[in-house]
């Protein structure tokens, strides 16, 4: 709380990080809060930025929680409005349309019932079918603000049921006025929705990106392009429906395209953009980054737009066509283009926003048919506005199947600072927090800011409720260790089996094993079956593995569940860097121990991954080394810290590879690890894990009550306030 | 060599144990002596809890034991296996069992292989049940353990049990799973409904459900540190529970057999109750010779029987004589519980046990009525084992007041 406010004075930024069930969320909810409370005019609004929608729903249960206890305090109604924001799809209330499963239908029919011109359309003939709660809302809505109070999503369809408004356009008109918001990080991470949703967002507010351990990965997805040859084929086809409706257009209607040509002429792109509802097609470039020019002449008129559009894909099409892999800076593929088909830069740059505005103007109503021409736009835009920071990579097949020819451009951004800088530059503080964002100076290198603020917390327990562990060796004394050279040898698989064997046998419930790779789990789990561990396995527990497969996942996720709670016991293999290891909690019994089957290094031999590692040693002077260690430790600390949710919990974590007990991987570990990580733990073999292991946990299973947090990690009012404990705040303040 | 496998491990071949280190004082103070602490201070608040006054006592009690009997019990993590260290506490509960609750039903329960065998039925007599344990000492440990199948059965065994008894199961648990047919949550749903409350504990880690059937049925779960703590555990069964719920107060109709022969005091009035007989608890046995004139008789059916209590095979009435009742009558007047006092200079020793008190001891004990002040170990003693406060017994005012 101390460092936060510090940062809040500041008005920096800050980088903190804190265990996970420790109360991250409240702490910083309530600083903030009593922060906006006491200096109204330098702090206006805070945004919390969280990664899924259950995330966001557990912050807008904490915050309801903390206005209660406001109220209670305070005697009065709290003047703060607090409020969710997600997609359509979780929000809409339209009879028919919320029964649509994919988001982007969900968004295609909802812009099909609320554009401005579907609208016009049914005030000129009833039959034309449109949104009765958006109606409401625009009729009524705007005039009469959200009551102050905290709503999340199922209170925001409530309200919108009861008074028959569009809860979703209710939310993004409240956004400008409400204290607290809460989204996802694509509202302000991702250019092409951040300019619709969250441009007015005032300079006086709080940014908190919760569970940011992965945010230069959410960046940099957010400004890359992957276009294959399906898409491609998919574009030529939306060309032509583009083709004819233009000239049906011609035929009944020339005026409307000639007021579109003249308007572009003008350069009054914002004249219609500020229709809220027509925001579906967005530019990708940033908002800094938009010239406030005139459209150039070759792409003006709907013929010589589509015409040109056709030659753009076409091209990329050629460039498709290839056997071996290419790699070419932005400028270069521009030049290409230039000499090749004889297209401008300048051009390129505005399709995106001139495809919108076509789409527009012909009153397409039905946009799903159309993303795949939007992404080649994006791609068009982005290629002819950034020369730096990016590359284009084309591979003529996937490295898996070396045979299967299966063209992919990738359209890479390498540095994940351009996606969050008017980010950082706009508002006056951002707050980076997760449970597992060590080694800390990294993110200020990859991100390209100057936090004020940059500590780890630690936690404070009545016990020592994790066992981090590192097993170097197995009973054989040979050594474990997911290196390339010994990934294969038997050996090692064979003592990575025996080691989980052994753990299942002593560890009850559920354990959660992460592995680097899918391919290094099938290799794996199909040599086990040969040497008959698998067997072994399944005399303790039952088995589960994740795929790639998200439903086949889930549902070997449920069933894992079920094994735990009615005392079968369960492992699941799954995957660093998979789903299990990025939103899944495996909180008390689910997950007593963890194992991690050598460190989870990206596979190196991706030419992205390559690429943006040059890029990095060029620009920020990180080695390449360094990086892929920040990013291997980062993976494997996440996945450890699942099984560990809180203070009452208690889980072992074990490190399987012999070169997690070197210096500089060890010390990447988040601080409320290492500090438990004894040097005896370091160097042990199967066996002597096993032995820990089975004292340790029968430690932890004694009667732990409250009472015997009292004054160690949990404090009374009168504690709190005792001399004694003020004057150790006091050095602890001072100390820092 | 061929045979390395086969043959057990030699001592020194197992896993380490670093004994040590459990005597090892830690520098950050959060480790062993910290939960050592941890489960005194539990012991004493147990202890207060309990002694606190009227709450109704089940003392007629019917107790099933389970005995896990997997695959798992042969780990030598308790000396000599899991399994005869714990068959061998067993006996000592079984005694001490029937010593403090005379009029109570024992029975006793295995699983192993994902069956459930019964080994004993519900029965008053102590001796059978402790042969029937050391006969299982050759019983070999294999496959899976299955909770809900042990637990259907006792709960069919403790089912028809008259309403004014409590109703209990004690499950000695090593696996760390449980090969189930079924959903387990219906058993436990259908153990709540019975009013059959079900005590675990683990020999190795905490297991979710355990804990989870604990709480529900109202019973505890505890898990052992070593094998001084699962003896402590397994006696902590011994006392009589509070009684969940209402449980209905009834008339139950006892019978109690005349005395010695010597004294004939009119409650058996004919020779005939003295003439040699074939004990009734024997009688199948092969062994069973004629009895002398020594036993007890039925003062219903005038079955004869050798010792007490038991109950009566031909008319089906419960046997006890009258000290046992009044063994079980301690349980409803407890003592009051000792207060806990920081240690004062005046008293150097216990007034129990007469030994000095050490720096490292903090709290000692005072009784409320006479403020004489004993140490931790006396305190625990008097309150499990002796039921009386010797300074209120040797005090003669006091005493004197009691027996009035």
């Amino acid at each position: 709380m101390l460092e936060l406010k510090r940062a809040l004075d500041a008005k920096g930024h800050c980088l903190l990080e804190m265990p996970s069930g420790t109360g991250k969320t409240t702490t910083l909810l309530s600083l903030i809060v009593a922060y906006m409370k006491a200096h109204p005019l330098d702090l206006t609004k805070l945004v919390y930025c969280s990664r899924t929608v259950p995330e966001i729903e557990k912050v807008m249960e904490e915050l309801r929680k903390l206005m209660n206890y406001y109220e209670k305090e305070m005697g009065m109604e709290q003047n703060i409005l607090g409020l969710a924001l997600s997609s359509r799809k979780n929000l809409c209330i339209h009879p028919s349309v919320s029964k649509e499963r994919e988001g982007k239908v969900v968004d295609g029919r909802c812009y099909s019932l609320t554009a401005s011109f579907v609208r016009a359309r049914h005030a000129a003939d009833d039959a034309v079918p449109i949104c009765e709660f958006y109606e409401g809302f625009d009729a009524h809505g705007k005039e009469f603000p959200l009551p102050p109070g905290v709503y999340n999503l199922d209170d925001l369809k409530e309200y919108g049921q009861m008074k028959r408004w569009c809860p979703y356009f209710l939310a993004r008109h409240t956004i400008t006025h409400a204290n607290i918001v809460v989204y996802s990080y694509h509202y302000l991470l991702d250019p092409k929705i951040a300019e619709v949703v969250s441009k007015e967002i005032s300079k006086t507010s709080v940014v908190v990106f919760d569970e940011a351990h992965n945010i230069d990965n959410v960046c940099i997805d957010s400004m890359s392009v992957k276009i294959t040859k399906r898409l491609l084929d998919k574009c030529s086809n939306s060309i032509t429906i583009l083709e004819t409706t233009i000239s049906n257009m011609k035929e009944n209607d020339s005026k409307r395209l000639e007021k579109e040509y003249k308007r572009l002429v003008e350069g009054l792109r914002d004249a219609t953009i500020a229709r809220e509802t027509d925001m579906a097609l967005v530019n990708p470039v940033l908002p800094s980054e938009i010239l406030e020019e005139a459209v150039p002449g070759t792409i003006r008129t709907a013929e010589h737009f589509v015409a040109f559009l056709k030659r753009v894909v076409e091209y990329i099409k050629t460039r498709l066509r290839v056997q071996h892999v290419v790699q070419e800076s932005p400028a270069g593929f521009l030049r290409d283009i230039h000499t090749k088909v004889c297209i401008d830069r300048k051009p390129l740059r505005f399709s995106a926003e001139r495809l919108a505005s076509l789409i527009r103007t012909l009153e397409i109503s039905d946009l799903t048919d159309f993303s795949p021409l939007v992404t080649v736009s994006h791609f068009a835009t982005l290629v002819s506005t950034y020369t730096k920071g990016f590359t284009i990579i084309i591979e003529p097949f996937e490295d898996r199947a070396p045979t299967v020819s299966n063209p992919i451009l990738y359209f890479s951004c390498l540095d994940s600072s351009i996606a969050i800088k008017p980010v950082f530059n706009r508002f006056q503080t951002v707050v980076i927090t997760s449970g597992t964002l060590s080694p800390l100076d990294m993110y200020p290198k990859i991100l390209d800011f100057h936090p004020v603020i940059m500590t780890s917390f630690t936690m404070t327990l009545a016990r020592p409720c994790i066992l981090p562990m590192i097993v170097s060796k197995g009973n054989d004394q040979v050594a474990m260790s997911s290196r390339y050279e010994t990934r294969e040898d038997t050996a090692v698989i064979r003592n990575y089996g025996n080691l989980l064997v052994e753990v299942a046998a002593a560890v009850p419930d559920g354990i959660v094993c992460f592995f680097t790779s899918y391919l290094y789990l099938e290799t794996i789990v199909s040599s086990w079956y040969d040497q008959g561990i698998i067997d072994q396995l399944q005399r303790h527990k039952l088995l589960f593995i994740e795929t790639q497969d998200a439903a086949e996942t889930s549902l070997a996720l449920i069933n894992y569940i079920k094994a735990c709670d009615n005392g079968r016991g369960a492992v699941l293999l799954s995957v660093a860097r998979g789903k299990v290891s990025e939103g899944i909690d495996f909180d008390h019994h689910l997950g007593r121990a963890v194992l991690m089957f050598g460190i989870p290094y990206v596979y190196t031999q991706s030419r992205i991954l390559r690429a943006r590692l040059e890029y990095l040693r060029d620009q920020f002077q990180i080695k390449e080394n360094d990086f892929l260690t920040f990013d291997a430790m980062r993976h494997a600390a996440q996945c450890l810290g699942r099984c560990m949710r809180g203070k009452t919990d208690y889980g072992i974590m074990i490190l399987a590879d012999k070169r997690f007990s070197r210096a500089d991987k060890r010390s990447k570990l988040p601080k409320w690890i290492q500090e438990h990580l004894k040097d005896t733990n370091c160097n042990l073999s199967t066996e002597e894990c096993v032995q820990i292991c089975k004292r340790w946990l029968r430690q932890m299973a004694q009667p732990f009550s409250r009472e015997d947090q009292l004054g160690i990690s949990l404090l009374t009012l009168e504690q709190l306030q005792s001399e004694e404990m003020q004057k150790k705040i006091q050095q602890r303040a001072q100390g820092i | 060599m061929a045979d390395e496998d086969e043959t057990k491990e030699y001592r020194w071949e197992s896993g380490y144990e670093k004994t040590w280190e459990a005597i090892k004082e830690d520098d950050d103070g959060l480790l062993e002596s910290n939960v050592a602490d941890l489960v005194a201070r539990a012991k004493r608040k147990r202890a207060a809890l309990k002694d606190t006054g009227a709450i109704q006592l089940g003392m007629m009690r019917h107790l099933f034991v389970v005995v896990d009997a997997s695959a798992c019990m042969f780990l030598q993590d308790l000396k000599p296996t899991r399994f005869l260290c714990v068959l061998k506490l067993l006996e000592v509960f079984v005694h001490e069992f029937f010593d403090l609750n005379p009029i109570s039903q024992l029975g006793i329960l295995t699983t192993k292989m994902k069956r459930s065998e019964q080994i004993t039925v519900l029965a008053g007599n102590q001796k059978k049940h402790i042969e029937a344990l050391q006969q299982l000492k050759d019983l070999s440990c294999e496959g899976e353990p299955s909770l809900q199948n042990s637990l259907e059965r006792a709960m069919n065994g403790l089912k028809n049990m008259p309403a004014y008894s409590s109703r209990e199961i004690l499950v000695l648990f090593g696996s760390l799973t449980t090969c189930d047919p079924g959903d387990i949550q219906k058993t436990i749903k259908s153990l709540k409904d019975n009013n059959i409350r079900v005590s675990i504990i683990g020999l190795a880690a905490e297991v979710r459900i355990c804990q989870e059937i604990a709480k529900k049925t109202g019973g505890t779960y505890n898990v052992l540190i070593d094998d001084h703590h699962l003896k402590e555990l397994i006696l902590n069964q011994v006392q009589p529970p509070a009684v969940a719920g209402s449980m209905e107060a009834s008339l139950v109709k006892m019978g109690f057999p005349g005395g010695s022969p010597i004294v004939n005091d009119g409650t058996s009035d004919s020779s005939a109750d003295h003439a040699p007989a074939y004990c009734l608890c024997h009688i199948e046995s092969e062994t069973s010779s004629l009895m002398g004139p020594n036993g007890y008789n039925c003062p219903q059916c005038g079955s004869r029987y050798c010792e007490l209590p038991v109950e009566c095979k031909q008319c089906g009435l419960t046997l006890v004589s009258a000290p046992h009742l009044a063994r079980s009558y301690h349980h409803l007047f407890p003592i009051k519980p000792f207060i806990e006092r920081a240690q004062v200079r005046e008293t150097t020793h216990c007034f129990a046990c007469a030994k000095l008190f050490v720096e490292a001891e903090t709290n000692v004990y005072e009784c409320e009525n006479c403020n004489q002040i004993v140490c931790l170990d006396c305190d625990l003693f008097i309150r499990e084992t002796l039921h009386t406060c010797p300074g209120c017994a040797s005090d003669p005012v006091t005493a004197q007041m009691k027996t009035n």
